[in-house]
């Protein structure tokens, strides 16, 4: 039976540490109560400025990783204290990060979530610790938007899309594909319905009926699996346009065109430039619109500098009114040819003057 | 020792020790029923789609369809494999599939001739499977645990080791991937090629006929001499190298993609294979009826297509489809049992 | 874990030993998956005091951990019912988004909120019922079907949910949810309240050992004059109606629901559960404290690489490599072995 014992002797050990562990807690409640509101994890407020960066966490966006770096790159530029957290595409993750960075006592917090359901109980959170937050394309009152006007951005992409149509076409089109990503809220309906309604404005004649949607979730496999059926069930269909929420949901819907044999005369217009730079851009891809997505920590960053300084400045939260408006810039395919890959851009402005930002660097440059 | 409770719901399940197994004839009789119900409810969902619209078969369906087909017909043989000889379930396919993608493109882009980057690829695929083989056979583990671990494991890994990788435009796979031969988009066939050969195999070769009988009685596989370490590892890196091979397709057709992008096919091919009446009980399965129950799941998405409504109700009716499947089959075996 | 190899495969007793004191009891409870998931959690809280120091048990930092755990818990112990009498419940994850959506969507339309959640509970009820009547009645696979719930109820959140989601903040529940009483959260009481009811429904009661009884071997059971279909049919319900309660908890705690929430979430519990000594291929073995546990550990190993501020693609590498390790440990010590 001597298994059996050393059982015994485990659990108890095992009891033992948990009797440990809720005593140490209830001793550091103490600690805590007496000490005031220092910042929590002890990780010592020695007063450096602190900067809480939280990434959009969607492994299908490598710029919301880019992000964090170009960010992190920024705080070092300044010597500030950088912490970074992913919001994991999780409105729960996003939650509970709050709650880390109000903890840690970070000076501001920046960030992208993707699943922005959750921010009316974060935006309270910060609130009522008193930390600023820069908020990066999906506006929430109270916080500072940088962003670009996605409104704007879908409008002249399906503008530019439209005058393309007119000249090419004749304004004769079959079939307006929307590659929507529904999860991203008001996000996807400015830039892809937008892009729809500025189609219908350049070419008023394409009848109602030629407009159709699908969900392709914001990214290029699951457009890709279900767009198949939309070209199908439209099998008449010759000239064919495709707005969406970013570029990969619109090369999703190309791809899934030339599979079927249907990329005659097809033209796509995407949304974010994430896959019009580069060696391998679609052929059907005729433009995009970029917002250098990668690089709004450096506007972001003009903000905490202000707020550093002790200075801040007075929130301005829509994209009509925002603190920092990125200016989309639309890109024909063959003007983005000249336009460098994200990695090199995300070099070259680390090089850059402080203050540049990658509109000024690289848009029709 | 207990059974594996996964099928333990199921009352008709012989309890281990009594060494009857249920349906003594499977390949038969019971192969053709589950061929014929598959066949006639795809039947009902093409008759229904085309009175509301006529123009429903043509050709475009048909190349929707295959396309849909291709790469979730490789990755469920793979599944397929795994389930007949009894392993349960492989839960880390997604991973299979994106790792081998992502060595093929990487070889492409680092200038190695396209049958290389093949190899490679499938290799990769095949790398991976015997990862999974080592670790349940040597640690004894259940396959579903193991493979739910390196399939969390593994993703967390190609997160952290690689962002998008993107096939080159001008290569011969990518070109490959856009063609089609016989008026069916190319990729479609390496699926036809896999599910006969393998389905021959499992049927006709020594090899197969020992992993329907490890998957149908692993003891007393074993008292029949197999020697069931080597059978179970065999047949994780075989299974391996297949969703290998789907994973190189899917480079072919997928210009660029991360780590994340097999989550989609997950439900689609464990749904494909227990719909075909392949039980995970293991031991039995025809790889024809799993042609015919992907090709009926890739329908649906084209259906819902032309019915006009958004791609959600996709995932709906598949849902539905596989619980009543499932249902109908458990009630068939109870009914036979009595 | 030197002597374990040699320990000989032990079913769990069916029924507890009468003459045993309460405090042996209570002990033996530790020992086997308990007693080995205690230590780990020990061993992470050492490594968490270590390396993050006494911050790391600070009323705010368990607050973290403890509304980040609370709901799995709930959700968790609920489904544990259903691997007890061996029926695993994969829908669990889809239920707790489809209840979120349902309870979130119709508060926003104004209906009270009490009437609501009921309505939610009976929804999550008639999926375990749902669930319950193709596997127990046609005698289909539990993994299969409660994959096709899965993927359905996703589907469903999908077709209601189709652009932003109504935000509906309802303040008790937010504080309920987000609360702390005398310094602990609220919730993460409530989980542990849940879990001790559950504990000793399953250690003390005829029912508990029913329920081990139809997990551990059916026919016995069936032969013992035990319904295997009522417990089975009760159990799968307890976990929908389980994952009906964490959607509407959700929705107190994140004031919302996307058509995503609760994706996933059945293998990181049943991940979890598997660290504390269930298994989710074979029933009657697993205790809901093991349960609590495992969960524990996860989180609290989350919440070390969270508040050191570390890539949190490792912790799903870190989860997988305890899960891999529990269960050879497991069956080290005699469970379940694979051939």
């Amino acid at each position: 039976m001597t298994h059996s014992t050393t059982r015994g002797r485990l659990a108890r050990l095992g009891l033992i540490g948990l009797a440990a562990g809720l005593a140490l807690t209830g001793c550091s409640t103490v600690g805590s109560t007496a000490g005031g509101d220092s910042g929590a994890t002890g990780a010592a407020d020695d007063g450096t400025f602190t900067v809480g960066f939280a990434t959009g966490g969607q492994p299908d966006a490598d710029w919301q990783q880019l992000q964090g770096d170009v960010a992190q790159g920024l705080a070092e530029q300044r010597g500030w204290d950088f912490v970074e957290l992913s919001n994991d595409n999780s409105e729960a993750t996003a939650t509970k990060n709050a709650d880390i960075f109000i903890q840690k006592g970070v000076d501001v917090v920046m960030m992208f979530n993707g699943q922005p359901s959750a921010n009316p109980v974060i935006a309270k959170k910060y609130e009522a610790a008193g930390i600023p937050v820069v908020t990066f394309d999906i506006a929430q009152p109270g916080w500072y938007f940088v962003g670009v006007d996605n409104a704007a951005a879908g409008t002249e992409g399906g503008t530019s899309l439209g005058e393309l149509a007119k000249e090419k076409w004749d304004c004769k089109v079959d079939l307006v594909i929307s590659a929507e990503g529904t999860a991203a809220g008001q996000i996807n309906t400015w830039r892809t319905g937008n892009a729809r309604d500025a189609v219908k404005k350049t070419c008023p004649d394409i009848p109602e009926g030629n407009y159709v949607s699908y969900e392709a979730d914001g990214n290029l496999t699951t457009s890709l699996a279900n767009a198949p059926g939309v070209f199908a069930a439209h099998p008449d269909a010759k000239n064919i346009l495709v707005v969406g929420l970013n570029d990969q949901a619109v090369v999703g819907a190309l791809q899934a065109a030339t599979q079927l044999g249907r990329d005659g005369s097809i033209m796509g217009w995407g949304q974010d430039g994430g896959l019009i730079t580069g060696d391998n851009v679609d052929p059907n891809l005729v433009g995009s619109v970029m917002y250098f997505l990668e690089g709004y920590p450096a506007s972001a960053f003009e903000i905490a500098d202000a707020i550093e300084a002790g200075d801040a400045p007075a929130v301005k939260d829509t994209g009509d009114d925002a603190a920092v408006s990125v200016k989309p810039c639309p890109v024909t395919a063959e003007e983005a040819a000249s336009i460098p890959s994200i990695e090199d851009r995300v070099s070259q402005l680390a090089s850059a003057p402080k203050g540049s930002t990658e509109y000024d660097l690289f848009c029709k440059a | 020792m207990t059974t594996s409770l996964i099928t333990a719901a199921d009352p008709a399940a012989a309890p281990e020790g009594r060494g009857g197994r249920r349906r003594p004839d499977r390949r038969g009789p019971a192969g053709y029923r589950d061929a014929l119900s598959i066949a006639a409810v795809w039947l009902v969902l093409i008759v229904a789609t085309t009175v509301v619209r006529p123009d429903f078969l043509s050709s475009q369906t048909l190349l929707a369809v295959t396309f849909t087909m291709s790469i979730s017909g490789i990755l469920a043989v793979a599944q397929a494999i795994i389930v007949i000889s009894g392993g349960l379930l492989d839960l880390s396919l997604p991973v299979a599939l994106v790792f081998s993608a992502w060595a093929t493109v990487t070889a492409l882009n680092n200038g190695l001739p396209t049958p290389v980057a093949i190899v490679i690829g499938i290799l990769a695929g095949a790398a991976w499977g015997a990862l999974n083989g080592l670790i349940v056979v040597f640690g004894k583990l259940n396959p579903i645990i193991v493979t739910l671990a390196t399939g969390f494991g593994g993703l967390a890994v190609m997160l952290i080791f690689f962002t998008s990788a993107q096939i080159p435009s001008a290569s011969d796979l990518r070109l490959y991937g856009l063609g089609r031969f016989l008026g069916l988009p190319n990729i479609f066939w390496p699926m036809v090629i896999v599910i006969i050969v393998a389905g021959l195999a499992l049927h006709f070769t020594r090899w197969g006929r020992h992993v329907v009988a490890v998957g149908g009685n692993a003891q007393a596989a074993k008292a029949r001499g197999i020697n069931l370490r080597r059978m179970r590892l065999a047949t994780f890196i075989g299974a391996g190298a297949v969703a290998g091979l789907a994973g190189v397709m899917f480079s072919a057709v997928t210009p660029s993609f991360t780590a994340a992008a097999g989550a989609g096919f997950q439900l689609i091919v464990i749904g494909a294979v227990i719909l075909a009446g392949i039980s995970l009980s293991g031991g039995k399965g025809n790889l024809l009826v799993l042609l015919l129950s992907i090709g009926f799941l890739a329908t649906i998405p084209a259906s819902i297509a032309f019915f006009g409504l958004p791609p959600a109700w996709a995932l709906v009716f598949q849902g539905a489809l596989l619980i009543i499947a499932v249902g109908i089959d458990g009630y068939r075996l109870k009914r036979t049992a009595r | 874990m030197t002597t374990t190899s040699t320990a000989p495969a032990r079913p769990a007793p069916l029924f507890d030993d009468p003459q045993q004191s309460t405090a042996r009891r209570i002990l033996g409870t530790f020992k086997g998956p308990v007693g080995s998931i205690s230590a780990a959690l020990v061993v992470t809280l050492l490594i968490g005091l270590i390396w993050v120091g006494p911050a790391y048990l600070s009323p705010s930092n368990v607050q973290i951990v403890g509304v980040s755990v609370a709901i799995p818990l709930i959700v968790g112990v609920m489904a544990s019912f259903a691997l007890l009498a061996g029926v695993v419940d994969l829908s669990i994850g889809s239920m707790v988004g489809f209840g979120a959506v349902i309870f979130n969507q119709l508060v926003a339309a104004g209906l009270d909120p009490w009437l609501v959640a009921l309505i939610t509970v009976v929804v999550g009820a008639v999926v375990g019922l749902t669930n319950a009547l193709v596997i127990v009645k046609f005698g289909a696979e539990p993994l299969a079907v409660t994959l096709g719930m899965l993927t359905l109820l996703r589907g469903l959140c999908q077709v209601i949910v189709v652009s932003a989601p109504p935000s509906t903040l309802i303040d008790p529940l937010y504080t309920v949810t987000q609360g702390a009483i005398l310094g602990f959260p609220t919730l993460l009481l409530i989980g542990i309240g849940v879990t001790l009811i559950a504990a000793g429904i399953v250690s003390k009661t005829r029912v508990g050992r029913k329920v081990q009884a139809v997990g551990g071997d059916d026919r016995a059971a069936a032969r013992a004059g035990i319904s295997v279909t009522k417990v089975r049919v009760i159990a799968l319900m307890v976990s929908g109606i389980g994952a009906a309660i964490g959607g509407i908890l959700y929705v107190g705690q994140l004031g919302s629901a996307s058509n995503v929430l609760g994706t996933g979430l059945e293998f990181q519990i049943y991940a979890a559960l598997m660290i504390g000594g269930y298994s989710i291929t074979r029933g009657g073995v697993g205790n809901p404290l093991g349960g609590l546990l495992g969960l524990l550990v996860v989180a609290g190993i989350t919440n070390i690489l969270n508040v050191q501020f570390f890539d949190p693609d490792y912790l799903d590498l870190i989860v997988a490599i305890i899960l891999l390790a529990a269960v050879l440990v497991d069956r080290i010590r005699g469970g379940d072995s694979f051939e």
